[in-house]
């Protein structure tokens, strides 16, 4: 069995966050990108922010502290999918 | 009038003070033509300036550092994109100068990203990069067949969402050019900067640029590449730069291409007729930013095809081009 | 360049150098109330050239560049050289300025504060905003509001306003047959007439005021009003600035704090007189 991705911040300032009404904005400093984003994502950086490696099954259980999730095994998943999305965009790195 | 005015400021900032309206509209027009905005903002600093001339260095300026901030966001997105290879991803040109923080980095445009890989993991590569969101930039067969075979670099590619442009490099000319650099030594002794990303050595870093000037295209933005070798100069050895010149097959370009830094940039040095006839390419702008010197500059573009193609196949090639309408610039 | 001219617009100058006399002419003729540049050093350079080899006197064509420029611009008759010399200095602008946020917008001051409508070519947004700037409104701006990346207020750039083929009746009605341009007759987008804007918008042209509305106008349907979400009114105006990327984090910072700040409506109507009433009602409800 594979070990599952760790993931943490690009960089430990690298995002700018404003809150809208309906929506976050993040402004990403080293690509110069801005991205609107909607819950669960600003959660799930929210998470990565002090610099933590974490898997998503670890992101899962700092954010179910606070939220209603629903089940683990539909969630986790989920994490999992804007983690590796997040990747993409940079804004968050396999560690 | 032509470039000597932007040359002499670049050369000797304190020379901007005499400058009157007429002279500060000519420069600023002339540095933008030539993309050397940014370098002349950084060279007059914060010397006493008109102030609408002290706005528009001040937006030179945040532009030359976004720039930087953009260019090595590339950087770091083509090395995770390249990873899985294992390969070291071989820095050149600006964005080069500018993760190194060299003083040919500063102040500088930048454009695309460029890199060096072995030829033979150019497919391998390729495949990254496709993957990681880059596509290719739309250009017909005949074209691309032509890249693929005999240019040292793929066909351009675009990230479909960032939209910068990068530029795969195996060697630093065309396959077909007459100088053969020696790819795998420069890719060898390439030095590197961070855990993924590696820039050439000193010497070669001189090298790829006088290959670049004076070995393959035709000139256009020679200025600043000009610059960037006067810049890239500083601190080297000239008995070994002239070895590594030799190594290349390129040693004349390289010794010319010190003259002339020195001669536009530098203390002043003695020029071939040849060098004459380079220099009068190079400063052929106007204090409007127009390009001068029609024919002379339609006599550099024919010899950058001749540059880069036996006869023969030139013959072809124009035949080719001049079949689908192409016109030079 | 054989024929040149200098002109301050707004916190902008421009040197501005023509091949031939007439688009020169034109300029000087139509800007002739507004403030000499003096010695100022240009901020931009344009360029109307010959876009071949003997174009500059068979069948003129203008090849419009300068600092900033697009290699694949399409050449432009000489007769329309007033409106290559106004394409000439939008693109400067859209390309190079960076001492303010650019939002392709029209705007409008009255007590103080600044409206700002965006939309697409076609929307209204400059026909309306000119009407306002003869009713007792300061016209700011009809192509490019600027949004000043420290104090959050709308900057002034008040250049000719182009008027296209039904709203240049409009205002013919409305304004002193001095301040309309002559006629360009079909350009890419239909008949073209330029109006100047009234010596209090060009006076006034470094007085900035804080938004306190932004509208997106549509011309042409019912009368409708709806409010925009803020999410909505960002990424529009992302889409309605030329330079949000190249400003950076400054950029960011100061959109976020418009969209934040400034109530926004999306407004139909079926005609200028309508729209004019919905935006005077609005107005007072804000106040």
């Amino acid at each position: 069995m594979t070990m599952p991705h760790r993931y943490c911040q690009d960089r430990e300032d690298a995002v700018a966050a404003c809150a809208l009404e309906d929506m976050v904005l993040l402004y990403h400093r080293p690509s110069g990108q801005t991205h609107m984003v909607i819950s669960p994502v600003p959660e799930i950086l929210a998470a990565l922010a002090d610099g933590a490696a974490l898997t998503a099954k670890e992101v899962h259980g700092e954010l179910a502290r606070l939220y209603d999730l629903g089940p683990a095994e539909h969630a986790v998943p989920q994490i999992e999918a804007h983690l590796t999305e997040l990747t993409a965009l940079g804004l968050v790195r396999v560690a | 009038m032509n470039a000597l005015l932007l040359v002499r400021v670049l050369r000797d900032p304190d020379s901007a003070a005499a400058l009157d309206r007429a002279g500060w509209n000519a420069l600023i027009a002339m540095a933008r033509a030539e993309r050397l905005i940014g370098t002349l903002a950084l060279r007059i600093g914060d010397r006493a300036v008109p102030d609408a001339v002290a706005r528009l260095l001040a937006d030179a300026r945040l532009d030359a550092e976004r720039e930087v901030r953009q260019a090595l966001w590339e950087a770091d997105r083509a090395a995770e994109a390249m990873a899985p290879l294992g390969l070291p991803v071989v820095l050149l040109k600006g964005t080069a100068y500018a993760a190194a923080g060299l003083k040919a980095g500063q102040g500088r445009f930048i454009g695309d990203l460029d890199i060096l890989v072995p030829r033979n993991s150019m497919q391998a590569v390729e495949r990254c990069l496709l993957r990681a969101g880059w596509e290719w930039v739309k250009q017909d067969p005949y074209d691309d067949a032509y890249y693929r075979q005999w240019m040292h670099e793929l066909p351009p590619m675009i990230h479909a969402s960032r939209d910068r442009m990068i530029d795969v490099h195996h060697t630093v000319l065309p396959l077909t050019a007459r100088p053969r650099p020696d790819a795998a030594a420069m890719m060898g002794d390439a030095v590197p900067i961070t855990n993924e990303l590696y820039v050439l050595s000193p010497d070669d870093m001189v090298c790829h640029s006088v290959a670049h000037l004076l070995a393959d295209g035709d000139m256009a933005g020679g200025l600043r590449n000009l610059w960037d070798i006067h810049c890239l100069l500083d601190g080297i050895d000239p008995v070994a730069l002239d070895d590594r010149a030799a190594r290349h097959g390129i040693q004349p370009y390289v010794r010319q291409a010190r003259r002339l830094a020195k001669a536009l940039y530098g203390e002043g040095a003695r020029l071939t007729l040849w060098d004459r006839i380079v220099v009068a390419r190079l400063l052929a702008r106007d204090g409007w930013g127009r390009d001068r010197r029609k024919l002379l500059r339609f006599a550099f573009y024919l010899r950058s095809h001749w540059l880069r193609m036996p006869p023969g196949m030139l013959a072809r090639h124009l035949f080719t081009k001049w079949r689908k309408g192409h016109r030079p610039a | 360049m054989k024929h040149a001219l200098s002109l301050k617009i707004g916190p902008a100058t421009f040197r501005i150098g023509s091949a031939w006399r007439q688009p020169v002419e034109a300029l000087a003729q139509l800007y002739a109330a507004y403030p000499d540049p003096g010695n100022a050093v240009a901020d931009f350079t344009v360029r109307l050239e010959p876009s071949g080899f003997l174009r500059r006197w068979l069948r003129p064509s203008i090849f419009i560049t300068g600092d900033h420029g697009l290699a694949d611009a399409a050449p432009m008759s000489l007769t329309h050289g007033l409106l290559a010399a106004e394409m000439g200095m939008n693109l400067q602008m859209a390309l190079g300025w960076r001492r303010h946020l650019l939002l392709h917008a029209s705007s409008v001051e009255k007590d103080g504060r600044a409206l700002v409508m965006t939309g697409e070519s076609g929307s209204g947004k400059s026909t309306l905003a000119a009407q306002l700037g003869e009713r007792g409104w300061r016209l700011m701006g009809d192509e490019f509001a600027l949004l000043d990346l420290e104090t959050g207020k709308i900057f002034p750039f008040p250049r000719l306003v182009s008027l296209k083929n039904g709203a240049i009746d409009v205002l013919a009605a409305e304004a002193l047959p001095a301040r309309m341009g002559p006629l360009l007759a079909a350009t890419a987008k239909g008949n073209i007439r330029h109006l100047v804007p009234r010596p209090d918008a060009v006076q006034r042209m470094e007085e900035g005021a804080p938004p306190a509305l932004l509208l997106f106008p549509r011309f042409g349907h019912a009368a409708a009003m709806r409010g925009v979400g803020q999410g909505e009114v960002f990424m529009r105006l992302t889409q309605a600035s030329t330079n949000y990327v190249a400003l950076g984090e400054a950029g960011f910072a100061a959109l976020t704090r418009f969209v934040q700040g400034v109530p926004a409506r999306a407004i139909d109507f079926p005609s200028g007189e309508e729209a004019i009433a919905m935006v005077e009602r609005l107005w007072e409800e804000l106040a």
